[in-house]
């Protein structure tokens, strides 16, 4: 095996198993050995995918699936910004800008959609919990996502999924995204009330539904 | 006042050793003094200042020194009243007495296709009927639904409040989230009754703006409160119940701290309502057995604080089956028995998403259970009954000509209402009931012959009133 394949197997492996220092420290690694950003990209997206897989079997559990994706982020900037420099251009199924709507704090749950959707292929923004409307436009404005995806367990907060809706059409950018919904307290009939383009009650569910809305598969 | 709650009359079921609790109480102080917990509300922060914490106003961090902790839990009381509407009803929570309290689904249940509905108002009203009505519910948790047709979802809580106020008169709690907590307060007040506020922690080690605003408006008018816990072991909390009793140990002293800051020697109860994180979804395992041993060490450790608690339960199945009477039947029996003051579990099904009357009927019946077992065995001369084996003496000799049975055995011995005891000739000449049925059969004889005491008619319309109030007020506030 020669050094770069070593390397890449082994931040296969730190990946596949969430070790997030191995796979920053093989990250830069590569990095050193001038590995292409694009080949190390590739594997990284390969070793998601398969602990996205091994979670789909139930193999492998939450923890597994978040351990990895600690790892991830402990691998992924390094990169992006080496492909950056390089002036390359990643390839990914598409963009996904998420989060849990205002006044819900709920975190688990988008976080597993969020990196299922990452396994899935897609780059994932996450912007994390208790979102305002603004702050998803904004996002939709700065990122210019395939697909918008909120959450929210609570009854009481779900009308703010609605009032995104409302804000993405009254500034005019309904029709520049998608938009999928989910959370405990979110139905089929709900995501249909507001307008939305689908919704998904589970965590696999909302990335199939993710592969559905970008025209994949 | 009336203890008219279950007595235990046996000794609770301790599961941790002195020197176990010791060490949890030592972590939790560890916990509180050097890690602290994040208030995201300015006046609590000022109030953890003034009262001798060290507040990080940038971070919202508050470290509670371990005089403070320990000062508070001795102006907390170990027993309070919570007042109902009709004073027979009052209920007295701590010592060795144990509440059973409904609580609570978003949906109502179609018991046919077991799909979840969203209630009508009606079906709130109809449901707090049944529960006035039961015999084994002594307070009315928050709910029975939060979710109604036709109903804002800011507008649920008040009018759930609203509809409990009306069709019940025995004790209740409220929730405090969106401020709805302001107006069930005049809602109590203008019927002359006290609320159990809920106040609630985000775990980890956080409470948010809208559960310390529910600990002052509720606490700053003399109401107890109820102090919630929430982690989900591996995912908010951490996975050992050790260590999960720790964390939640802290977050709730944290609450049960700044009650006695606000208002000393005011009622709270900490509840344990913690759950292991399904590995393979990522919610929590509502019916895990795990819940039942967090919640036996849990009872233990606020006995030895001399602080009452509660315990609350919703299974994760779906239907009304096997596995739901089994999970409601162990962890309500694990918590009684474990010297929990206030069991909430009666009514709710399926993950908090559903909760139905029919539910509660069957519910009764195990609670009517539990109450038989805490009473406990009686011995006496009479009840030891020598004299009467003797008289009696071997066959053909019998118990059921003698006095003695007739003037015991209804003391003795418990009679569930609905659960089917038949014998099979009997059952199939019946129609072949189940349980299930026969509590359907329950439910409806409930609604058409109980009627609760109704408000007087000033009352009702203040009521009203009030719920207008909250309905402009929230569209004032632009969260409509």
């Amino acid at each position: 095996m020669s050094a770069e394949t070593e390397i890449l197997e082994n931040l296969k492996k730190a990946i596949f198993e969430g070790n997030a220092g191995d796979a920053r420290s093989l990250t830069l690694k590569a990095m050193e050995k001038k590995i292409d950003p694009l080949t190390v990209a590739d594997v990284l997206t390969e070793a998601i995918r398969k602990v996205g897989e091994g979670f789909g079997r139930g193999e492998l559990f939450i923890i597994d699936l978040s351990m990895a994706a600690e790892a991830m982020k402990n691998a992924v900037p390094i990169i992006e910004e080496e492909i950056k420099k390089a002036g390359k251009k990643q390839k990914t199924q598409g963009t996904v800008v998420i989060g849990t709507v205002a006044g819900d704090i709920h975190d688990i749950g988008k976080t597993m959609v969020s990196t299922l959707i990452t396994a899935a292929g897609f780059e994932v923004i996450d912007l994390g919990v208790d979102i305002p409307a603004e702050k998803f436009l904004e996002a939709v404005r700065k990122y210019n996502p395939d697909i918008l995806a909120m959450s929210s367990l609570m009854t009481i907060t779900t009308p703010e999924q609605g009032k995104v809706l409302e804000a993405l059409r009254r500034e005019g950018l309904r029709d520049k995204v998608k938009v999928m919904v989910g959370g405990g307290a979110v139905t089929q009939e709900f995501a249909e009330g507001i307008g939305a383009d689908g919704y998904a009650p589970t965590a696999p569910g909302a990335a199939e539904l993710a592969k559905k809305l970008a025209g994949i598969e | 006042m009336v203890l008219n709650g279950f007595p235990l009359n046996i000794k609770p079921l301790e599961i941790l050793s002195d020197e176990q609790v010791e060490a949890i109480h030592r972590g939790t102080l560890d916990i509180l003094q050097e890690t602290g917990v994040r208030f995201e509300h300015d006046k609590a922060l000022k109030l953890f200042a003034d009262s001798g914490c060290h507040v990080d106003f940038q971070k919202r961090l508050v470290k509670i020194p371990d005089y403070l902790v320990e000062e508070c839990l001795r102006k907390a009381p170990s027993s309070f009243a919570v007042k109902a509407r009709d004073p027979k009803n009052t209920v007295r929570i701590g010592g060795t007495t144990v509440y059973m309290m409904s609580n609570c689904g978003m949906n109502t249940l179609d018991l046919d296709t077991l799909e979840p509905k969203t209630p009508t108002l009606q079906d709130q009203d109809d449901f707090v009927k049944v529960l006035d009505a039961l015999e084994h519910v002594h307070i009315l948790g928050y709910g029975p639904h939060h979710n109604f047709q036709g109903v804002h979802p800011l507008m649920t809580l008040p009018m759930g409040c609203a509809s409990r106020i009306r069709n019940s008169t025995k004790a209740m709690d409220a929730g405090g989230i969106k401020k709805c907590q302001v107006w069930n307060i005049k809602m109590a007040k203008a019927t002359g009754q006290q609320l159990l506020g809920i106040v609630t922690v985000s775990p980890p080690l956080t409470y948010y703006s809208d559960a310390v605003e529910a600990a002052f408006d509720y606490v700053e008018v003399g109401f107890p409160v109820e102090l919630w816990s929430g982690a989900v072991y591996g995912g908010s909390g951490p996975v050992t119940l050790a260590g999960a009793t720790v964390m939640t140990n802290a977050e709730l002293l944290a609450a049960l701290v700044l009650a006695q800051l606000i208002r000393p020697g005011i009622g709270v109860i900490p509840y344990d309502f913690t759950f292991p994180i399904d590995m393979q979804r990522g919610h929590p395992f509502f019916g895990a057995v795990e819940i039942c041993l967090h919640s036996m060490a849990f009872n233990q450790i606020w006995r030895h604080y001399r602080i009452p608690c509660g315990n609350a339960f919703f299974w994760s199945g779906k239907a009304v089956d096997y596995q739901c009477g089994y999970e409601r039947a162990v962890s309500t029996f694990l918590a009684a028995l474990s010297g929990a003051n206030v069991i909430c579990a009666l009514g709710g099904g399926s993950m908090e998403l559903t909760a139905h009357p029919v539910i509660a009927v069957l519910d009764d019946d195990v609670m009517g259970m539990v109450k038989r077992v805490l009473e406990g065995m009686d011995v006496s001369e009479e009840t030891l009954a020598v004299n009467l084996i003797e008289e009696v003496g071997p066959i053909p000799g019998h118990y059921l000509n003698r006095e003695h049975t007739r003037r015991w055995w209804k003391k003795e011995l418990f009679i569930p209402k609905v659960a089917d005891r038949t014998s099979y000739p009997e059952w199939v000449q019946g129609g072949k009931k189940t349980a299930l049925e026969n509590a359907k059969t329950r439910v409806k004889e409930i609604l058409s012959t109980h009627t609760p005491t109704p408000l007087p008619k000033d009352q009702d319309e203040e009521i009203n009133r009030i719920l207008r109030e909250a309905e402009e007020w929230y569209k004032k506030q632009g969260w409509w």
